[in-house]
């Protein structure tokens, strides 16, 4: 069975228009199970609550930033190895570096297309479908 | 629709929003009331516009949002100060992001170089207006490449750190409220985690879970408890069930013999029945006589309060009456709004009319029924009277808008507008957050728009003709709103050069649209204004037109069911002020019955009602006489004689007065037959069927099913006032009627 059948990813992002930009490109992956928060403090909050298989969020976002929420993922022993990719903004090398030390799994910059988003799910979790 | 397009409409839907946020925010900012979050805010805005954009691809406006971003990240880093110049700027940054999105949004191509002067404007600021410093600019966005060396990590990649702390014994209870699932909260997923830590031993509590008949699908009545041995500390057990502590009852007790070194003074509350309760036959170290050390968050209370604990499944949940854990959920900022499409909203609108309807109509039946029956079902009715009309309320609570979602379109109409003429002009503006019917909202933006026009270009002077007045050099116009009575209140004052009354006295008769013998109060004069056709600018400029607007910024009010009044001082500015009704949709009336036929009077026009004896009529003024108000003299008409109902006059019972009072304040006292009682009533609108009917505000259905007419008192008002009777209601009003009647 193709691991997109089962996945199940965490779409983090303060804006509409990304969450459902990132949905989309997840759907054509062929991701089935894609649930979203819309700030750090409630994607924690679901991310310690029930199983999943990713965590992909935008880094910039009111109260608890995507930094913040990686490194209250890494910091919580139940989900310390969950997948995560940060959604940056281009050229802005110093928070993937930040990421990177904080132990992001991938980040990817934005705007990107659906084989774009495959590209960086699968260098972390292998082939999808 | 595919979902892209989807999404390019929820784009621009979340654009507005932030484009709102952003104004709002430099608003702040420039009177010196925003603070970092504000700044933080227009970042955050600026940057999610050029977000979206790069999804679909607007390349103009990704540019300007990058540029844009850039200064308001130096904003933010405090590199750059907020003067009022650099607000200027950002502020004309906005205006053309706002265009780029609209552009974008219709799907125009972008005139080459637009935005060039804002786009410069801002560079300006980040070469600090070192025209030679260019190259700090910026680097426009597309140029930058992903040449960063970044290895992705592997899922399977995180090395388990070495474990050799002490092996610990935990009593754990854990018992998930009802609505967890409803939270999206999987338990067996916490317990797999815990499983995850070392060695579970748990027992599941069935004994909460309802009978069949009553049991919910959604909802959850399992506990466990058992004990867990694992090298995990304390912290990291409990901080699993942190983020859930309000949704669960999570109880941890360390039973490994190191740790009962605690003073028995601290051996608080004996172990909560709960765990009694919770598996008797369980072999779970609990029970015994331990030191029970502080339970986690929300447990305390239980444990406290025996009476409550010792039911199996506590409801989400008095027992963390004490307070002083955090209750998940309240704190949670988001899902405080959901988005539903405004046609949604408009059928439960329609249903709650309907539903209105029914409701005059049982209320009928009822009445009609023996008293021993009726007087029963009559209770239950009122009740249901009550929650309709809270129904109602509640619905059009959520059509209401704030009037900030047009006003905030002024400052920018003003900063144009003052650009353009040379003249100086702050605007001003007061009780934003009054909220208003979305309907009524969205056709005021026209209206609004053209009197400012009006006040910039006829209203305020140049900055040199202010200051010979001795006036401030800067104009100032004052938008406010707010609620009196049953009508919101909109006023748009300028301290302008007011009306000239001789001026466009002289104008109107030159045109001929007063009487040349007419003599007029300043009022009348200034209403004259109102009239089509009519100009006093001695040049026509671009901006407002040839005074085509005015009489149609009275019809779009008039429509919508408001009256537009002005007040003028020559030489001190000019007020307008528009009244308007709160919804369109229902509204109070007062059923009233004339010739044997019954109308609607809107409860809002209506003062008092009364039956006035003989010697307080003076038959003096007017055919019906005046009426002697405690001191005030209110003139008298027949609701038969406007509506030119023919009636007989010895059919005519002179009963009920009723005093109205339009939004002017005029006053009249309408004679009618009867007062048949107050009802709630549902506008519907005659127009299409039978044309605009002067003093006809529109139809509703009355409880007994036949129609009846709304009136319009504002109209009716100055059809007496004008003697202007040449009109034709009545034939109209017959006609339509029957053949609108029911049953």
């Amino acid at each position: 069975m193709p691991l997109a059948m089962t996945f199940k990813v965490l779409v983090v992002d303060d804006q509409l228009t990304m969450r459902e930009v990132t949905r989309l490109a997840l759907q054509e992956m062929g991701v089935r199970q894609i649930i979203d928060a819309e700030n750090g403090d409630d994607a924690f909050k679901k991310a310690t609550t029930q199983p999943l298989d990713m965590i992909i969020s935008d880094y910039n976002m009111p109260g608890m930033d995507g930094l913040g929420l990686l490194r209250a993922v890494r910091g919580h022993p139940a989900v310390r190895k969950l997948p995560f990719i940060l959604v940056t903004g281009r050229g802005d090398n110093a928070l993937v570096v930040s990421a990177a030390q904080a132990g992001v799994n991938n980040y990817i910059v934005k705007p990107f297309t659906a084989e774009m988003l495959r590209e960086k799910v699968e260098a972390v979790v292998g082939k999808l479908s | 629709m595919s979902g892209f397009e989807q999404l390019k409409i929820t784009f621009f839907e979340e654009c507005n929003e932030l484009l709102q946020s952003l104004e709002s925010g430099l608003a702040d900012i420039r009177e010196g009331t925003g603070d970092e979050d504000t700044v933080h805010a227009i970042f955050r805005a600026v940057h999610s516009i050029k977000g979206g954009a790069g999804v679909f691809g607007f390349a103009e406006l990704i540019e300007f949002a990058h540029v844009f971003e850039t200064v308001m990240d130096e904003v933010r880093k405090g590199n750059l100060a907020t003067t009022s110049d650099v607000v200027d700027v950002l502020l004309r940054a906005n205006d053309t992001l706002a265009d780029l999105v609209e552009m974008a949004r219709k799907g125009e191509a972008v005139a080459k170089g637009y935005g060039n002067d804002a786009r410069h404007a801002l560079e300006m600021l980040l070469t600090g207006g070192d025209e030679q410093g260019k190259q700090a600019a910026p680097a426009p966005a597309k140029e930058e490449t992903e040449e960063f060396s970044f290895v992705p990590i592997k899922a399977d990649d995180f090395d388990d750190k070495p474990q050799v702390e002490q092996v610990r014994t935990f009593s754990i209870v854990f018992r998930p409220k009802p609505d967890v699932l409803k939270k999206s909260i999987d338990p067996g997923f916490l317990l797999n985690v815990l499983r995850s830590m070392g060695k579970l031993d748990i027992v599941a509590d069935t004994a909460g879970i309802p009978p069949l008949s009553t049991l919910e699908h959604d909802s959850f009545h399992i506990g466990w408890s058992g004990s867990l041995e694992t090298t995990s500390t304390r912290e990291e057990i409990e901080s699993i069930f942190a983020p859930v502590a309000a949704d669960c009852e999570f109880m941890l007790t360390d039973l490994t013999p190191a740790t009962v070194t605690a003073a028995p003074a601290v051996e608080a509350a004996p172990p909560p029945p709960a765990v009694e309760v919770a598996a008797p036959a369980a072999a779970t170290p609990a029970p015994a006589p331990v030191v029970a050390d502080e339970p986690v968050a929300a447990a305390p209370a239980a444990a406290s309060r025996p009476q409550e604990a010792a039911q199996p499944f506590l409801p989400a949940q008095e027992a963390s009456g004490n307070g002083k854990e955090p209750r998940g959920g309240a704190k949670q900022p988001s899902s405080v709004t959901i988005r539903v499409e405004l046609e949604k909203i408009d059928r439960v609108v329609n249903m709650v009319g309907e539903l209105v309807i029914a409701q005059a109509m049982l209320q009928q039946v009822i009445d009609e029924l023996p008293e021993h029956t009726g007087a029963k079902i009559s209770n239950i009715l009122s009740d249901l009277v009550r929650h309709t009309r809270g129904l109602k309320d509640s619905v059009m609570a959520i059509r209401a808008q704030p009037v900030s979602s047009v006003f905030q379109r002024m400052p920018r109409l003003v900063r144009e507008l003052s650009a353009k003429t040379g003249k100086k002009v702050q605007i001003e503006m007061v009780g934003e957050t009054t909220e208003v019917d979305k309907t009524i909202i969205e056709r005021l933006s026209d209206p609004l728009t053209h009197i400012i026009r009006n006040s910039i270009d006829h209203g305020i002077e140049t900055p040199a003709d202010r200051v010979a007045k001795g006036k401030r050099e800067e104009g100032t116009i004052r938008m406010s709103a707010d609620q009196r009575g049953g009508r919101i209140v909109i006023e748009i004052g300028d301290d302008g050069g007011g009306i000239n009354c001789e001026r466009v006295l002289k104008k109107a008769r030159e045109k001929g649209l007063v009487d040349p013998n007419a003599v007029l109060t300043d009022d009348e004069i200034c209403n004259l204004i109102f009239l089509p056709g009519f100009s006093t600018a001695e040049t026509v400029s671009d901006i407002s037109g040839r005074g085509v607007g005015m009489d149609v910024v009275r019809r779009n009010i008039q429509d919508l069911g408001g009256r537009t009044t002005i007040k003028s001082e020559f030489g001190q500015g000019t007020i307008i002020q528009l009244a308007l009704p709160l919804t369109l949709a229902v509204m109070d009336g007062l059923v009233v019955e004339v010739a044997h036929q019954t109308y609607v009077l809107p409860i809002p026009n209506i003062v008092e009602c009364l039956r006035p004896g003989q010697d307080e009529i003076h038959r003096v003024i007017g055919a019906a006489g005046a009426l002697n108000l405690r001191g005030d003299i209110v003139p008298l008409i027949h609701l038969a004689d406007v509506l030119c109902v023919d009636q007989a006059a010895d059919d005519r019972k002179n009963g009920v007065v009723i005093i109205t009072e339009s939004s002017d304040g005029t006053r009249m006292g309408l004679i009618v037959d009867e007062l048949l009682g107050h009802q709630q009533v549902v506008i519907k609108s005659i127009e299409e069927n039978c044309g605009t009917v002067q003093g006809i505000a529109g139809a509703t259905i009355l409880g007994d099913g036949h129609v009846a007419f709304i009136l319009d008192v504002e109209m009716l008002s100055s059809m007496t006032s004008a003697d202007n009777r040449n009109l034709p209601p009545a034939a109209v009003a017959d006609a339509a009627m029957n053949a609108a009647r029911l049953n």
